[in-house]
């Protein structure tokens, strides 16, 4: 079981709140991505959950039982840490055993969970080295091992792939859903990267100063944004976002159109634009488009290969029933 | 990182500590300060009445004390002059390139090893002494009159072989400082057009400045005390001519028994290494924060 | 800088520091000669360097001194003892105070380091009537009491900037795996810590051997350690130039080889951290 409940909760640093009164229900077995910029509070919401802090007021409760009095070993959580936390003096066997040395479990059952915890993970060669030998995803795999053993009722990761290389994170990222997947436990992943949020989560949470700003479904987020926040935090390249006269002809305060959902064409369309810069990708092509009177710049996103280049004149159309009306508060109308 | 209970628990760990040290601190200090108010000698049985300030005034009146304190000061000062000049051309010379520059290293730091009574008598005996030193036979082979130091130049021998002592220390700091220095900001400053010499003064110096500070802060606190060199050479002698305030107060505490004297001395001791402290204190707090 | 130097730039280099080196070591290799000679070769004039007849003699005369040993273990006695003492009492502290940091912590750290700045003789006659009193005077266990406390501000300042180089989520995760303080410190903490630890312990040993300024005012003649047994060479009748050296290389020899396998952390130590 890993249902965990959070029941405004609160969380101040000496006079500065961190965290304002905040309520959320992650269900068992979920994936749950906390995403938001740097500082927002992410970690601090985690290490609330963890134990590792104590909340300023409000409750934690974890499959229905209050968390208040319960220090971070007892409540059945194990955590990923960012910089993996690895300890250096112990080898990969031993880094692994660590917990369940800890809770005095049998070493059978230890050497068991152990082999089973590194085929899984593809460290049995590793498993006599040292964590000062082996490659930064290598150290992320025991990190995860260390969870694993433990048998968690959550697993807590805290941007547990921003300190691997760019290829490296598309593998693991995929080796921690295959994880979700066969274990089924709950999950609850701090990220500030919204395309991990994305592709990994089945729901995401959107933070900003400590606020919730929105909860659901990747595909929600992207589809239904509550404000404007949401609207350009989800979604890559960003939202375009147009004020004045072009927004007041849809009754709003401020439209939003993401880039893949302007079309583009060198002869006709509603808006007029020079290119600045093309970014050609190959699978798809980015523009940077000046002169529109509409932004500074607006970004249109076209599929596959187009060949308009630098300084052109462009024409572009948005999808009429993609466009998100904000109010003068960023409000979806 | 901070939970209640791992508060509580830090709590817990830390007051053995700062137990022991306030009573190290407050309880001798407390004593310190109601003996110095007593007429109190432990050659004179009796009672000790409270005399008020007369201790005080006997101590700071002394003619001892005066000389005490002048060379006091002419210890502390001429130590670290030698120290640091010193130590800042032979922390340049270690920096250059050379051979086996750990054992010159090693060379250079072993005086700070050895502990001061033994340094003080090996100086004293085998090197000072007028008739068997070996400066005795140098003088003698280059036809001078062999010289009593520590009779004729007693501070000045002192200085000598404390500053022996202590040159490792400033070498070392000053070392490990230069050592720490940015190669890159050097080969920046090279890029900009600096020359040797003006490199050294602009990005050199102001490094180990801070280096030296804490160099001569430190070196003070502990030449305010220097103590047993005293004791196994000059016994603070011929006359006070080699008695700091330190072997002062010793005299008068531990070899006239006055308490009530002794005790007035030790407060001005106290008095006089915290005005050096509080700036210590203020060089160190400033790094804490970085 | 990996520029080219000139051999010759660098013979010069080498030959001017050697130079210095050995003027500077003069005093302590001549003191190792000498305890290899005879009283008399010893105060020879004109000095003999190499050529006489290498002796032991001295190191057996010291050794028969029926008291050199016991000083010799009083010194080994009250500087490991006093280091053990003050690491015991500091690793609490300095483990609160780098992983469990307060708004007062740092006030504390600078606290206790003034109480290093209290000069010993300020406070040398209640410490000597109080040890009177209580029997301590003349005992190893007053001087490691004593030494202990005067170079507890070291230790936990030490301990602390080389905790604070170790991450305090390594410490977290062995706490969501379940370990308890004692074994967070003990399994995680402490074994990460060795290196440090190591050197907190070297400098210890070297300040409490060295000690010169309560070890001679607090002990007569059982409890001396060495300072103050060598110290006893500088009455007249102790004139004795060859004895002394022996004496001297042994009190010295174990502390000058720590010394020099200490000396990189000796400037973290005696500069609080603040050079490294
Ligand atoms: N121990 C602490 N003491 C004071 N402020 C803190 C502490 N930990 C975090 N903060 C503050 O709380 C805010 C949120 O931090 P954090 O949760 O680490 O953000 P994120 O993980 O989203 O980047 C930041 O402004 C940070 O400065
Ligand atoms: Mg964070």
């Amino acid at each position: 079981m890993g249902q965990i409940t959070l029941k405004k909760v609160r969380k101040a640093f000496g006079d500065v709140e961190v965290i304002p009164p905040l309520d959320l229900q992650i269900n068992d077995g979920e994936f749950v991505v906390f995403v938001g910029p740097s500082g927002c509070g992410k970690s601090t919401l985690l290490r609330l959950i963890a134990g590792l802090e104590d909340v300023s007021s409000g409750e934690i409760e974890i499959d229905g039982r209050p968390s208040a009095e319960l220090p971070p070993a007892k409540r059945g959580l194990a955590m990923v840490f960012q910089s993996y936390a690895l300890y250096p003096h112990m080898s990969v066997r031993k880094n692994i055993a660590f917990p369940m040395k800890m809770a005095k479990i049998s070493q059978d059952e230890q050497n068991r969970r152990i082999e089973a915890a590194a085929s899984a993970l593809n460290l049995t060669e590793y498993l006599d080295r040292k964590p000062g030998q082996l490659s930064g995803g290598q150290r992320q795999r025991v990190a995860i091992g260390r969870a694993i053993v433990r048998e968690p009722a959550a697993f807590l990761f805290d941007e547990p792939l921003s300190n691997l290389d760019a290829a490296l994170r598309v593998g693991m990222r995929l080796e921690i859903s295959e994880l979700h997947k066969r274990l089924a436990t709950t999950m609850i992943y701090v990220t500030h990267d919204q395309i991990e949020a994305m592709t990994m989560a089945d729901k995401i949470v959107v933070l900003r100063a400590g606020r919730i700003e929105q909860v659901g479904a990747p595909l929600e987020l992207y589809e239904n944004p509550r404000n404007i926040f949401v609207a350009g935090f989800i979604g890559s390249p960003r939202m375009n976002f147009i004020e004045g006269p072009e927004a007041a002809r849809h009754n709003a305060h401020t439209i939003g159109i993401r880039p893949e959902h302007i079309d583009v064409s060198a002869t006709e369309g509603d808006w007029q634009g020079r290119i600045g810069v093309a970014e050609h990708l190959g699978s798809d092509t980015y523009f940077h488009i000046h002169d529109t009177g509409l932004a500074e710049t607006v970004t249109v996103r076209a599929s596959g290969e187009v060949t308009l280049r630098h300084g052109e004149t462009v024409f572009l159309t948005p999808q009429a029933e993609k466009i998100h009306r904000f109010d003068n508060e960023g409000l979806k109308q | 990182m901070a939970t209640t209970h791992a508060r509580a628990a830090a709590r817990l760990m830390i007051s053995p500590s700062v137990i022991l040290l306030l009573g190290w601190m407050l309880i001798p200090l407390g004593m310190t300060l109601y003996f110095s108010v007593l007429r109190y000698n432990l050659l004179m049985p009796g009672d000790n009445p409270f005399v008020g300030i007369e201790n005080y005034q006997y101590f700071l009146t002394d003619p001892a004390f005066t000389a005490a304190l002048i060379n006091t000061l002419a210890l502390v000062v001429g130590v670290l002059a030698v120290t640091i000049i010193g130590g800042t051309l032979l922390a340049l010379l270690l920096d250059q390139p050379m051979w086996a520059t750990g054992i010159w290293r090693i060379l250079v730091i072993a005086p700070f090893f050895v502990m001061p009574t033994v340094s003080a008598l090996v100086w004293k005996n085998m090197f000072m002494n007028p008739v068997n030193g070996l400066f005795a036979h140098l003088f003698k082979s280059l036809g001078l009159a062999p010289f009593d130091f520590l009779a004729q130049a007693p501070l000045f021998s002192i200085i000598w072989i404390v500053s022996w002592q202590w040159l490792p220390f400033a070498t070392l700091i000053l070392l490990t400082a230069m050592q720490s220095l940015d190669r890159e900001q050097i080969e920046a400053a090279e890029m900009d057009g600096a020359g040797a010499l003006s490199r050294f003064r602009h990005i050199t110096i102001p490094h180990l400045g801070r280096a030296a500070t804490v160099v001569v802060l430190i070196e003070t606190i502990f030449l305010l005390s220097v103590f047993a060199e005293i004791l196994v050479t000059t016994n603070g002698g011929p006359g006070n001519a080699s008695t700091n305030l330190t072997y002062l107060v010793y005299a008068e505490s531990l070899l006239r028994f006055d308490v009530g004297m002794g005790s007035a001395g030790g407060v001005v001791a106290i008095i006089l290494a915290n005005i050096v402290a509080i700036f210590l204190m203020r060089a160190i707090g400033k790094n804490l924060d970085a | 800088m990996a520029r080219a130097v000139t051999p010759q730039r660098k013979a010069l280099n080498t030959a001017i520091a050697a130079l210095i080196g050995a003027l500077i070591f003069f005093p302590i290799f001549w003191t190792v000669l000498t305890s290899f000679k005879t009283e008399t070769q010893a105060i020879a004039d004109p000095p003999v360097w190499f050529a006489f007849d290498w002796t032991l003699e001295n190191y057996t005369a010291v050794n028969q001194r029926s008291d050199y040993l016991l000083h010799f273990w009083n010194s080994v006695v009250i500087s490991v003892g006093s280091t053990l003492l003050g690491l015991m009492i500091a690793v609490p502290a300095a483990w609160a105070m780098a992983f469990v940091p307060g708004r007062r912590t740092k006030d504390i750290l600078m606290w206790m380091l003034s109480t290093k700045m209290l000069p010993s003789v300020g406070v040398l006659v209640p410490i000597y009537l109080l040890f009177r009193q209580l029997g301590l005077l003349d005992t190893r266990m007053g001087l490691v009491i004593v030494l202990t406390l005067i170079n507890l501000p070291i230790i936990i300042w030490m301990l602390y900037t080389y905790f604070r180089e170790i991450p305090g989520e390594i410490l977290e995760a062995a706490r969501m795996d379940g370990a308890s303080l004692r074994e967070e410190v003990t399994h995680v903490l402490l074994p990460m810590a060795v290196p440090g630890m190591a050197s907190t312990v070297l400098l210890n040993i070297i300040l409490a051997w060295n000690e010169a300024f309560w070890t001679l005012n607090l002990t007569a003649a059982k409890a001396a350690p060495l300072t103050a047994f060598i110290a006893s060479y500088s009455s007249p009748e102790g004139l004795f130039y060859a004895k002394l050296s022996a004496a001297s290389t042994m009190a010295i020899a174990p502390i000058l080889i720590m010394g020099w396998f200490s000396q990189k952390q000796l400037v973290r130590g005696l500069t609080f951290g603040a050079v490294k």
